[in-house]
């Protein structure tokens, strides 16, 4: 029991003196999992929307890959793209691997299927009336794609919270695509693996409470917008 | 007079069960026109394919002269005020800017116009209300100065006076008889005969997905056919 209060104490002097490697870590979760998000509700989005307005043969068929590839293991991305981005793969010459670059591709891969899923959900949710209302208002179908968007804003922002909760709590994609080198692609999911093994143990307590206060602080404000 | 809407050997399949089949109608500016019939009957639908939101599987349906353009640009022609209709969310205001803005109006003339509107609706001051907080009568009103701030050729109305107590009824009536006077075309459905016979325009009655009965305007319901045709119609409604 006192090694684990040791621990915690230690942790949260790590966390309030602003510890440089637990910073680091903190600051590199948050920048690849944010950019990624960023691509992935780009594509997401409209791939969600697109599923969602139209009635097309095959329909089904997409919406149930779409589903499959929500539960896409981190490590078998994390494979995939290595083969792509390492020097023998289609994508080598870009010199991609083990940057943040890297990770945050096998994080959009990650999260792009979550986003276009939740936003699925939230057109398929959505009142009926709202495309033939925009619609004899005088809209374009693209114009009242968009309209369709600002009245279900709540379920999008839902689902790109959704896959920023999604890309910030994984590991494998990180690890494999990262490498995990200090100061650079070291996030916190990794950095907690790491420092683990090392016996470091108050070190990942410390980036395990950051990283379920960003947990926390995600469902709240799904929440909140749920309550709305 | 060229027709401002015309629908020739229209078909419309709805699911199995339904198949709306229109062999000719047309519909001459700036008069009322009152859509009746059973429920199920595919006066909705009717009211659908003529505001070009359900395209028809065959035939033709022209509006308002506007051959060559697209078809949001037809639609910027014909407005529809669905029975039970849908707000978006924001202000009063909002929700009839939202089609000014798509047709390139605004600043003073996009005020101006919304303030006319609600006037026009009976729905002075309401311009900056929550559309999520009116009530249903208040809603029915907002959805039609939505439609009238666009000034339509053609405004049509799926059963309008569902919502509408008797006061406002009245006023309704009132802004719905002027609306010819302002070059719009107006059709609605409703089962209210007695509605129908006092707005004064033609009836087209539908069954079954087709047109089964038209009747000339009452003012015009001279000769013994007309009356015949008249009694006809008002049996069918059970009056």
């Amino acid at each position: 029991m006192g090694y684990l209060t040791d621990s915690l104490i230690t942790a949260i002097e790590l966390i309030s003196s602003f510890d440089r490697e637990v910073t680091l870590a903190i600051w590199t979760s948050l920048y690849t999992s944010s950019c990624a998000i960023v691509f992935a509700s780009l594509l997401g989005v409209p791939i969600g929307l697109w599923l969602g307005i139209n009635l097309f043969r095959g329909r089904r068929v997409m919406i149930t890959l779409l589903n499959t590839l929500m539960a896409l293991p981190t490590v078998v991305v994390g494979l995939i793209l290595f083969g792509v981005f390492s020097r023998q793969g289609p994508a080598g010459s870009l010199g991609l691997l083990f940057t943040p670059w890297a990770m945050i591709a096998g994080q959009m891969v990650l999260a792009t299927p979550i986003v276009a899923n939740y936003v699925l959900a939230a057109v398929d949710g959505s009142d009926q009336r709202i495309m033939n209302t925009v619609l004899t208002l005088g809209a374009s179908r693209f114009q009242a794609s968009l309209q369709l968007l600002k009245e279900i804003r709540f379920g999008v922002m839902a689902a790109v919270i959704a896959g920023f909760g999604r890309v910030i709590a994984e590991v494998g994609v990180a690890m494999m695509l990262g490498g995990n080198i200090r100061g650079s692609t070291r996030t916190m999911t990794t950095a907690i693996a790491l420092e683990t093994s090392k016996g470091e143990f108050a070190f990942g307590l410390s980036l395990g409470i950051v990283l379920l206060s960003v947990a926390l602080f995600v469902n709240l404000f799904l929440n909140l917008l749920q309550q709305r | 007079m060229k027709p401002v809407i015309s629908i020739k050997d229209v078909l419309v399949r709805q699911g199995e069960d339904f198949t709306l089949s229109i062999e000719s109608l047309d519909l001459q500016p700036r008069r009322i026109y009152t859509l009746m019939g059973p429920n199920g009957a595919g006066k909705s639908t009717l009211l659908r394919t003529m505001a070009l939101l359900t395209l028809p599987e065959k035939g033709r349906i022209r509006v308002a002269d506007t051959g060559s353009g697209n078809l949001a640009q037809q639609r910027q022609k014909v407005t529809l005020v669905e029975q039970s209709p849908y707000l978006l969310s924001g202000t009063v205001s909002d929700n009839l800017a939202f089609g000014l803005k798509l047709r390139g109006i605004r600043g003073s003339e996009q005020k101006r116009r919304i303030l006319y509107a609600l006037a026009m609706a009976s729905l002075d001051g309401f311009e900056s209300r929550k559309a999520s907080k009116l009530s249903g009568g208040e809603l029915q009103r907002v959805a039609l100065a939505r439609a009238l701030v666009l000034e339509p050729e053609v405004l049509l109305l799926d059963e309008p006076t569902s919502n509408v107590d008797s006061k406002s009824l009245q006023a309704f009536e009132e802004l719905l008889r002027k609306l010819p006077d302002h070059g719009v075309t107006v059709v609605l459905s409703t089962h209210d005969l007695l509605l129908a016979e006092r707005l004064g325009g033609e009836m087209l009655r539908i069954e079954n997905g087709c047109l089964v009965h038209r009747t000339g305007r009452s003012s015009e319901r001279h000769t013994a056919e007309e009356k015949k045709s008249w009694l006809k119609l008002l049996n069918a409604q059970g009056h």
